[in-house]
């Protein structure tokens, strides 16, 4: 068991949140959910359960219908659009399909997010070296996302997701599009963040990645909540001597 | 200072993205480009009718009024005080008989018919010089009504002229306006393609910068600079290309295209580039900030 190492208040809190598209389809229905400071927290669900909306509120992406969303203390429901910026500066977003500029280098990919904040040169050289190191790529700052390999295209993307020190990560199946041993290694990079104290939302299909972890692992069907374990597994509760070791 | 460093990263994305695009880049120029020859050749031949017109109009907003022989100069000067308290009135100058004598006697045309008249039949007048072309109906109306006024011949005032001329210059402005809003939409519907060209190659960059945090203006800065630097190029080409032929094409053309007003005016040329100028960048400006709207709404 990793104990949090956040100060344990709620970063994330949905309270009775519903999501109704205008068809008519209720992608999440009745949703209560508080994920503390520190947490790290898989999201799992068939296709269609909800993940993705869920993951599109969190980040802003589209507004609730009915209920309450905070965010790092920020009702997103009522948030101005002129606060929107601000607001993500404290999210990191680590994507399936990594979302790279593939005429950029990788440094350049990774200082993208600050300088659209207008930091200064030396911060962002700074900084985006610092992310690079974190996910073990500072040797590869000159190449350019096509000529890495999937699994290095995605540490690219957690570097560009942390360069800004958020305090939540929210990733939206970081390991889809990797092997095995590759998404094990992006979810250790996550596991370690989240040592340091960053909050971590990972909606995943990995079933053997959740059930390694024994992480707290919520799941949805039908946009409902139907499960919420501390230390989870991907379908059900494993007794603890099922743990696998890597 | 952040703002100077969004600034130069809005300078510089705009003068890359420039260059990227280069052939779209150069269409947009050249077509604006022709668009703002067009543009100020309207101007031009504006600026040459409206001088024509206000040499006209400076000489119908003179109205003489021809005082009768046995009206007392106090009742004259009298007229002249009510004359010069009106708002609608610039000048009012009296005309003595033997002035209008002199007046008349010196016109080379006038030798002869000086030789047979007898003593001064001319009258005396007051010229009356008002602010407004549409001021005169007024005055005129004033002086017919004034005791003092000749019977027969109170007023030279041209109505139909001066009708006339009212309805030509707001035909004119008409026109005038109608054309520049013309080629308004069409330039800025030209900058519009071009930066959506722009914006749909850099779409998933835009959508990053809105994810990490960009604000607003952050996404839609390079595109405006981008659309007004290619509305300031295209204006400077334009420019080069009037001012290179105006003098040369008024010259060589004036006589044989009479029924234009052609004239060249050396204190218009700034007043032109200027006009053009601004007109490019704004342009561009509204071009790239219209064009890119939808993209960046977050």
């Amino acid at each position: 068991m990793i104990a949090p190492r956040g100060n344990g208040r709620p970063v994330i809190s949905f309270q009775k949140v519903w999501k109704t598209y205008p068809n008519g389809t209720d992608a999440l229905r009745d949703i209560c959910l508080t994920v503390p400071d520190g947490d790290f927290l898989f999201l799992v669900g068939a296709s269609g359960a909800g993940k993705s909306s869920l993951v599109r509120l969190l980040i802003r992406e589209e507004k609730p219908t009915r209920g309450r969303l905070l965010v790092q203390g920020q009702d997103l429901g009522s948030m101005r659009r002129r606060q929107l910026p601000y607001f993500r500066r404290r999210v990191g977003l680590v994507f399936q399909d990594f979302r790279l500029l593939p005429r950029m280098t990788v440094h350049e990919n990774v200082a993208f997010a600050l300088q659209t904040l207008g930091e200064s040169r030396r911060t962002i050289a700074y900084e985006a070296d610092t992310a690079l190191e974190t996910v073990g790529l500072a040797g590869m700052a000159r190449n350019y996302p096509t000529e890495l390999s999937g699994g290095e295209q995605q540490r690219v993307a957690i570097a560009r997701a942390l360069v800004h020190r958020p305090r939540l990560v929210i990733a939206d199946e970081p390991t889809g599009n990797l092997d095995p041993e590759t998404a094990w290694d992006i979810t250790q990079i996550l596991s370690r963040i989240n040592a340091d104290g960053v909050t971590v939302v990972m909606a995943t299909h990995n079933r053997e990645i959740v059930d390694a972890m024994r992480r707290r692992v919520v799941a949805l069907e039908r946009g409902q909540i139907t499960r919420d374990h501390s230390y989870g597994t991907y379908d059900e509760i494993l007794p603890a001597s099922a743990l696998r070791v890597h | 200072m952040k703002f100077f460093r969004r600034a130069l990263y809005a300078f510089t994305s705009a003068w890359q993205n420039f260059w990227r695009n280069l052939a779209v880049s150069v269409a947009a120029v050249v077509s604006i480009a022709l668009i703002l020859v067009l543009a100020g050749i309207s101007l031009v031949l504006g600026h040459a009718l409206g001088q024509v017109l206000d040499t006209y109009q400076q000489r119908v907003s003179v109205l003489t009024i021809s005082v009768a022989d046995d009206t007392p100069l106090a009742t004259v000067y009298d007229f002249e005080d009510q004359l010069r308290a009106r708002p609608d009135v610039v000048s009012v100058r009296f005309i003595s008989k033997d002035e209008e004598l002199r007046n008349f006697s010196s016109d080379p045309r006038n030798q002869q018919l000086i030789q047979q008249i007898e003593g001064n039949p001319l009258p005396a007048k007051i010229e009356v010089r008002v602010a407004h072309l549409d001021d005169v109906k007024r005055i005129d109306a004033l002086a017919r009504q004034w005791r003092g006024a000749d019977r027969n011949d109170p007023t030279d005032y041209r109505g139909d002229f001066i009708a006339n001329m009212l309805r030509l210059s707001t035909w004119l402005t008409i026109a005038g306006l109608g054309l520049l809003a013309v080629l308004t939409v069409v330039s800025v519907v030209i900058v519009m393609n071009t930066i959506r060209t722009a914006v749909y190659h850099r779409r998933q960059e835009i959508e990053l910068m809105k994810l990490v945090g960009a604000t607003e203006w952050f996404v839609r800065g390079p595109f405006v600079v981008e659309g007004v630097m290619t509305g300031a190029i295209a204006a400077s080409l334009a420019v080069g290309l009037l001012l290179a032929a105006y003098r040369p094409f008024v010259e060589r053309f004036q006589s044989e295209l009479f029924f234009l007003p052609l004239s060249y005016d050396p204190r218009f040329v700034p007043v032109l580039a200027q006009d053009l100028l601004l007109a490019g960048a704004a342009l561009g400006a509204v071009g790239g900030y219209v064009s890119v709207r939808r993209f960046v709404r977050l």
